[in-house]
């Protein structure tokens, strides 16, 4: 009885709170800054899941934060070819020689403009549905959260890291996000506020990088 | 060739002349000399076996009945004459090269009909894309003979009775007859037909027998050529050949002894194969003029079911297609053009595409006519087979999703972007069509210097405050200046010193002072690094 009690926990399916939610999300990509890392169950992004970041505004820091999970992302994997790093409705150009110099091929990344946020979130699930991404990066604002479901259910079991930058207003509405974690503006940096992860209380990450 | 000057100079003159003459004689006779004749060498090609079908009377192609007196006119009004006449008319006494004025009073009920040389080109190459039948390599001799080398498909037809009357049962028409004339020449076997010579000629030794009784007007030189030849009492082809060959190239053109040359198969004549035609177009007459898209759609299937059998012939893929749809008379035409990432030949991948753009399109006018032009056609490559299957499939996925992202985002709303070695920052990159995403070696040159991962689309105009920059605040420039001065040759030229800054809420900038013509400084933003 007991054995058999074990051995359904042990099941890729089952999750039990308050356990660190790895054995439900296995992959997993380092963010690559370790008071972040140290802080994330499984220690890093969680892949084949939706990630939401809250940002005041744009330009605080919020690609530096995620530039070594993107240069990780986009390394050679064994199974797949080479995959686009996908850039839906960014605020501003993703200026290509920066890109360049951080380590990313600009002839990986993959633009789409969208103005309606209909279309927005059909571009993101195409996307997803094709399978050609390793990373893709979707500005929104006021979503539907049936749409945020529909694409999470469509990015599992996929390799993806998939996150939608929203700004900080939506934070009280809710979200289907696995992981949802605000970035405050510090003087000496960038703080991180983790909202939402599965079995942990929300918790504050301060300097994550610094000056 | 360049060793013939040697030779001249080494050859007493008199052998020269020997080996000249020779040229003009049977190829067996033995040289009196052991050095070869320079030019008439036996060329050490495969044998080949021309055979030339001619239509006299492709004129004809604008007559709209093969039974009735008819007859084709060419010429300037006034001066007209018949190139061709139709079988009735023959029978009344009617004959090409008769002048149009003794036809109508000979035949007063004649219908007369003005050459089309366009249509005869278009018949010609529908007759040459049948001729792909009997062989791959098909040449056109305008204006109204085909070339087909048939040595190599004598064996699969049953020998050379049997192909000559499956290509005269394929070619001719009752209106349109066919004159076949074969020789190992292209030039003899052209020759041959135009003096309706049937009589096949095998091997290379019965040419000058077989052409000598030719007359010259079948080697289609110049007039003055001819005339030339008629003066010195020359009317055959056989009494031009056993001319002295310097004599005849200095008094004629040096042309006659190459062709003559290339007729009797002792110089090589190269060939223009022909190509079939590179693209599928195709035109549906709607049967009631339509302004909805929805009833489009079958018209437009159906071109894309013809667009399909005509690429499974050519085992062949096209990437792009262009449908316009054709409004009444006077209201011009619409166009949309499909594009995929991958070249397909099915109909239904089109379709797929073609419903989601068909939906968005609007009609400023009932439709009367769709044509279906397609792209560059390629060969297709099938993608979904691959035995290592994972990077095709993968392939497949990101074009189909391109196109799919296009066809409702828009050409532009989906882009790659690519490096450009240029100074001036917003001239550094260039938004590119996107490719499949691939490892590329050598992505390009960045700058050394700090670049912010945003730039603003147009540099924005800070305020100065206490003759600081300000941008929420009093910025603090953290590093620089680095100058960028380039581009005057283009008329945007910019001379600029860039600062990496910290504003107060900790974000960290790019901006840049310039001074305008009157040297006063102004400070703009231009990147965020975020």
């Amino acid at each position: 009885m007991k054995a058999s009690l074990e051995a359904i926990l042990q099941g890729a399916g089952v999750w039990r709170g308050l356990e660190p939610a790895t054995a439900v999300l296995s992959a997993r990509c380092p963010s690559g800054w370790p008071r972040l890392d140290a802080v994330l169950a499984g220690g890093g992004w969680p892949l084949g899941t939706l990630i939401e970041l809250l940002l005041p505004a744009h330009g605080l820091g919020e690609l530096r934060l995620l530039m070594p999970a993107l240069r990780r992302q986009l390394l050679p994997s064994p199974g797949d070819g080479p995959r686009w790093l996908v850039w839906i409705s960014p605020p501003h150009e993703p200026y290509p020689p920066a890109l360049a110099q951080s380590g990313l091929d600009p002839a990986r990344m993959l633009r789409i403009e969208a103005p309606q946020p209909a279309d927005r979130l059909w571009a993101v699930e195409q996307v997803l549905q094709s399978g050609s991404a390793a990373v893709v990066l979707c500005w929104l604002d006021a979503v539907d959260d049936r749409w945020l479901r529909r694409l999470k259910l469509a990015v599992e079991n996929q390799s993806v890291l998939l996150i939608a930058l929203r700004p900080t207003a939506r934070r009280q509405t809710h979200s289907p996000a696995s992981l949802r974690i605000e970035l405050v503006p510090a003087p000496h940096g960038l703080d991180l506020t983790i909202l939402k992860e599965r079995g942990r209380a929300p918790t504050r990450v301060t300097r994550v990088f610094g000056e | 060739m360049a060793i013939r000057p040697r030779l001249r100079r080494l050859v007493p003159e008199r052998r020269v002349q020997n080996a000249t003459l020779d040229l003009f004689a049977s190829t067996e006779r033995a040289t009196p000399h052991p050095t070869p004749p320079p030019v008439a060498r036996v060329l050490p090609q495969p044998a080949q076996l021309w055979l030339a079908v001619r239509f006299p009377t492709l004129p004809l192609v604008v007559v709209p009945d093969p039974a009735a007196v008819q007859a084709v006119v060419e010429g300037l009004p006034g001066r007209q004459w018949l190139v061709a006449v139709t079988a009735a008319a023959c029978q009344f006494g009617l004959e090409a090269g008769l002048s149009r004025a003794a036809a109508e009073i000979r035949v007063p009920s004649v219908t007369l009909y003005e050459r089309c040389a366009d249509r005869e080109a278009q018949a010609l190459k529908a007759r040459a894309r049948a001729a792909f039948a009997f062989t791959p390599f098909v040449s056109l001799e305008a204006p109204d003979t085909l070339l087909l080398e048939i040595r190599g498909s004598l064996r699969l037809f049953g020998g050379l009775e049997a192909l000559l009357s499956r290509v005269r049962s394929t070619l001719a028409t009752p209106l349109i007859a066919t004159v076949q004339a074969t020789a190992p020449t292209v030039r003899a076997a052209l020759w041959l037909a135009r003096a309706r010579v049937e009589r096949p000629v095998l091997s290379t030794a019965e040419l000058p027998g077989a052409l000598a009784a030719l007359p010259l007007a079948v080697t289609g030189f110049e007039a003055s050529v001819l005339q030339t030849c008629e003066r010195m009492g020359v009317s055959t082809l056989g009494e031009l050949i056993r001319l002295p060959r310097d004599g005849v190239a200095r008094r004629l053109t040096p042309d006659v002894p190459r062709q003559l040359d290339e007729a009797l198969g002792r110089a090589a004549q190269p060939r223009r194969r022909h190509v079939l035609a590179e693209r599928f177009t195709d035109q549906i007459d709607l049967p009631a003029e339509s302004l909805t898209t929805d009833s489009l759609l079958p018209w437009c299937a159906h071109l894309l079911a013809a667009q399909q059998r005509f690429l499974v012939q050519r085992d062949a893929a096209v990437a792009q297609c262009r449908f316009r749809f054709q409004h009444r008379s006077g209201q011009g035409s619409t166009t949309l053009v499909l594009q995929r990432s991958l070249a397909a030949t099915q109909a239904a991948e089109w379709q797929l595409l073609l419903v989601e753009r068909l939906g968005r399109l609007i009609l400023p006018a009932p439709v009367v006519a769709i044509t279906l032009r397609s792209g560059v056609v390629l060969p297709a490559v099938p993608l979904d087979e691959g035995i290592g299957g994972v990077g095709h499939d993968g392939q497949a996925a990101a074009a189909r999703l391109l196109d799919r992202l296009r066809a409702r985002l828009g050409e532009e709303a989906v882009h790659g972007v690519c490096l450009v070695p240029e100074h001036r920052p917003e001239c550094a990159y260039a938004r590119v069509r996107p490719t499949l995403p691939s490892v590329i070696a050598d992505p390009g040159q960045w700058p050394m210097a700090p670049r912010p991962l945003w730039l603003l689309a147009a540099p924005q105009p800070l305020p100065v405050r206490d003759a600081a920059p300000s941008y929420g605040g009093p910025l603090r420039l953290l590093s620089g200046p680095e100058r960028i001065e380039s581009g005057w040759w283009s008329g945007q030229g910019v001379a600029r010193d860039y600062y990496v800054a910290c504003a107060a809420s900790g974000a960290r900038v790019w901006i840049f002072c310039e001074r305008d013509a009157d040297g006063q400084r102004h400070w703009c933003l231009h990147g965020v690094f975020a």
